[in-house]
């Protein structure tokens, strides 16, 4: 994502409901109600979402935005310890691909980006407990904003509000 | 009046206005006057109103929480899961600052406006008890789960034959014709299985079991001996009746939102069904924010005339008068307005003379389930969302004789479903392709127990000797707790469970014990129950209160004990067989 774009978003994100961002030069931060995001930050959330789901021929996570409702779920719906774990996490996410790839994960290639988080689901890693707490809450909510977005209901897997049936026995078709 | 100097009118006025007062209060006491005043509005309250308004009688129904229209107040009702600002999850502070309620498995963003949170009324819990309470017009009929099996013999025999409690005052003879009654009206779904334990009723098509469910079904009836698993029959419209449309109700159309409210009136709830009808009827008053103080004793005419109502808008205090009053205020409120009814003639609450009341509570043990998987019947799946919810297992321990080193049984709900395979891992296109992956995966299958409990002294309701609640009422003290019964009963359905799941073949089981408390089952009945005798009950085999006939009480607070099977389907029809009761001991002169 470009630093533009990015701002822009951030706009969009502020919407009315979190505070005006307290614009350093080049990392304006935005409050929340329960923690204060900066610009790189939301960068790497957003970047990560994108990576877990990427676009392809259909919408990817910052088509859908999912970066807003990661941290609208994180804001309003995580306990404080949890959400201190996330952002002491985030703070040392980047030693992973300084280590990885010599630099930091908004530099990397998508497929060197695919492959830090990948190392985040390998067993054995040695991921500090609030990096991987980090990691385990970006996806989660990745994968719970995506799979119940309007999108992703309406065009991968139809959700019907009214089915007005039940078959018990339906045939599994080959 | 104008031509009045300020120095002298306000004697004129006090006069003036001391003979218009005169008049209004005897205007506004007819005014305030009804044939019948209903205490809550909710599962029997509403049954109540229907009844009563059926008859004839000009009926107030009281009601402490706000108006719920059936339709124009389901806010979420057809919100889809994406417009969910949390995807219906609850708040963080709203989880933290309601430990209680946020327990109860419907707290969520769709429902959490239907369920009483923790600091609007607080109450004393002695021994820890969850109390899930819907202030609202329907009460938790808008929310409940919807399963409605009958009572048998084998539970109105229970006390009697095993030695607890008191003998009931009725046997199922007395009461199936208003089962009968109530389920052609609301419309209950399920087969005639023809079990003993579990009476067959004026049923609906069932909702039919699935591939592995039936599978269950007829490996358990092949190898055991009374034990079934049949359809759970519940209060859902699966093929409307004329009555259900004369209601305004149409066949459920199998969403399984229901707690949120249906737009269809799918499944029964008194704000789709007894309510409208007996708003119809042009006999009921509906009055929300009205909270009972009290039951008003008149000691010279040896009755009750009327109810003290606290308007929760304005807080002033408003007395209604009835010949009749029928208590359907929910379990523990019903025994907390009783409680607070005190006179001369009841000093410990209404109709309180064996010192009973509030006394003898139980609730259903819900703190077991099990899960496992299948690995067979992959040509199946299933199509659409079954509202039934699956299979149902009637009580089989200790039927017919008692035959463990606990008393009673339990009842076991079974469902099995089967839901697409998706891989957690990883990240990529190709991880998001496998998001929406149809290969199917195997047959999940689940029981939970749904335990008898045995009413006890020990297990009581009681008025807190200082606490009050915002309208100056006492808080109600709750002091329930399991007992040794109740954790052999558990043992053994974790045996049982396991022994049939792996005699089905089914694998990978998981048996756990939650470690609820009580409250959370949502089935707290008792306190004012009934008997034959006056020295060990509160009401006779007519839900009337032995010492002050003109009162009826014909929710959870009447049950002598509590069977294992959801009790609501049972409260509506006591209601329904005691209004018939009172309206012909009115028309008798009797009461």
């Amino acid at each position: 994502m470009n630093r533009r774009t990015a701002i822009r978003n951030l706009a969009l994100v502020i919407g009315g409901a979190a505070l005006l961002p307290a614009c350093t030069e080049h990392n304006p931060i935005v409050h929340y109600k329960h923690f204060d995001i900066s610009l790189d930050q939301q960068t790497l959330i957003t970047d990560m979402a994108e990576t877990i789901i990427p676009k392809t021929n259909t919408p990817g996570a910052t088509d859908l935005n999912l970066y807003s409702f990661i941290i609208k779920m994180l804001d309003d719906c995580t306990t404080k310890k949890d959400q201190q774990a996330f952002l002491k996490g985030m703070g040392e996410f980047n030693e992973v691909p300084k280590k990885l790839f010599n630099k930091s994960f908004a530099d990397c290639s998508k497929k060197e980006k695919e492959d830090v988080l990948k190392t985040f689901e390998k067993k054995g890693n040695n991921y500090s407990k609030d990096q991987l707490a980090f990691y385990n809450t970006v996806k989660g909510l990745t994968v719970f904003g995506y799979t119940e977005s309007k999108y992703f209901m309406t065009k991968e897997v139809v959700y019907e509000l009214v089915p007005g049936r039940y078959n018990a026995y339906y045939p599994v078709k080959n | 009046m104008n031509s009045f100097r300020e120095g002298i009118m306000p004697i004129t006025r006090l006069k003036i206005e001391g003979l218009k007062m005169a008049n209004l209060n005897i205007d506004s006491a007819k005014e305030r006057t009804f044939d019948a005043i209903v205490i809550g509005s909710g599962m029997s309250g509403g049954w109540a109103a229907k009844e009563l308004t059926g008859k004839g009688l000009k009926t107030l129904m009281l009601e402490r929480g706000r108006d719920v229209k059936h339709i124009k107040d389901y806010p979420t009702t057809n919100l889809y899961p994406w417009e969910f600002e949390h995807r219906g999850e609850m708040p963080m502070d709203v989880q933290e600052a309601n430990p209680i309620i946020n327990r109860c498995y419907a707290f969520k963003e769709d429902a959490a406006h239907f369920f009483v949170k923790d600091h609007e009324h607080p109450y004393v819990q002695e021994k820890p008890f969850d109390w899930i309470r819907g202030y609202q017009v329907g009460g938790k009929s808008l929310m409940w789960a919807r399963q409605t099996q009958r009572w048998s013999d084998f539970d109105f025999e229970g006390p009697a034959r095993d030695g607890f409690a008191v003998d009931w005052p009725i046997r199922y003879k007395d009461i199936a014709p208003w089962y009968s009654y109530v389920e052609k009206f609301a419309g209950i779904s399920g087969n005639k299985d023809g079990l003993a334990e579990l009476p067959d009723g004026e049923f609906l098509p069932a909702f039919p079991l699935n591939a592995v469910e039936d599978y269950f079904s007829k490996h358990v009836k092949e190898s055991y001996k009374n034990r079934h698993v049949i359809s759970a029959r519940c209060a859902h419209l699966s093929k409307p009746n004329p009555i259900h449309l004369e209601q305004g109700r149409a066949q459920c159309q199998e969403r399984t939102l229901c707690q949120r409210g249906c737009p269809f009136g799918g499944y029964f709830s008194a704000n789709s069904s007894t309510i409208p009808w007996a708003l119809k009827s042009g006999n009921l008053t509906l009055r929300p924010f009205s909270v009972v103080q009290s039951i008003i004793y008149d000691e010279n005419k040896g009755k009750a005339t009327g109810v003290r109502v606290i308007d929760t808008n304005t807080k002033e205090t408003i007395d209604y008068y009835a010949r009749i009053i029928f208590v359907n205020a929910a379990a523990l409120n019903t025994n907390l307005v009783l409680l607070n009814s005190t006179s001369h003639r009841f000093p410990n609450g209404l109709g309180n003379d064996s010192g009973v009341l509030g006394k003898y509570v139980a609730f259903h043990n819900y703190s077991a389930h099990i899960g496992a998987e299948y690995d067979g019947f992959k040509e199946w799946k299933t199509d659409g969302r079954n509202p039934a919810g699956g299979g149902y297992m009637p009580r089989f321990r200790n039927v017919y004789k008692q035959e463990t080193d606990f008393l009673r049984g339990y009842a076991s709900g079974f469902g099995a479903y089967r839901g697409y395979k998706h891989s957690h891992e990883g990240v990529g296109s190709e991880f998001k392709e496998g998001l929406a992956g149809k290969e199917l995966g195997p047959w999940r299958v689940g029981s939970h127990m749904m335990g008898e409990t045995i009413p006890k002294e020990s297990n009581f309701v009681s008025l807190d000797a200082n606490k009050k609640d915002a309208w100056g009422i006492p808080q109600l003290k709750i002091s329930i707790d399991y007992d040794d019964n109740d954790e052999k009963m558990k043992k053994d359905y974790l045996e049982q469970l396991k022994e049939m799941f792996t005699s089905a073949g089914f694998t990978n089981i998981k048996a756990e014990s939650n470690h609820q408390a009580p409250g959370l089952d949502i089935h707290e009945m008792g306190g004012a129950r009934m008997g034959n005798d006056p020295k060990t009950s509160i009401l006779n085999k007519w839900n009337q209160v032995h010492a002050c006939k003109n009162v009826f009480v014909t929710d959870g607070a009447s049950m002598t004990s509590t069977s294992c099977q959801n009790p609501s389907l049972t409260y509506m029809a006591f209601t329904a067989r005691a209004a018939d009761y009172a309206v012909s001991e009115m028309q008798k002169g009797n009461i």
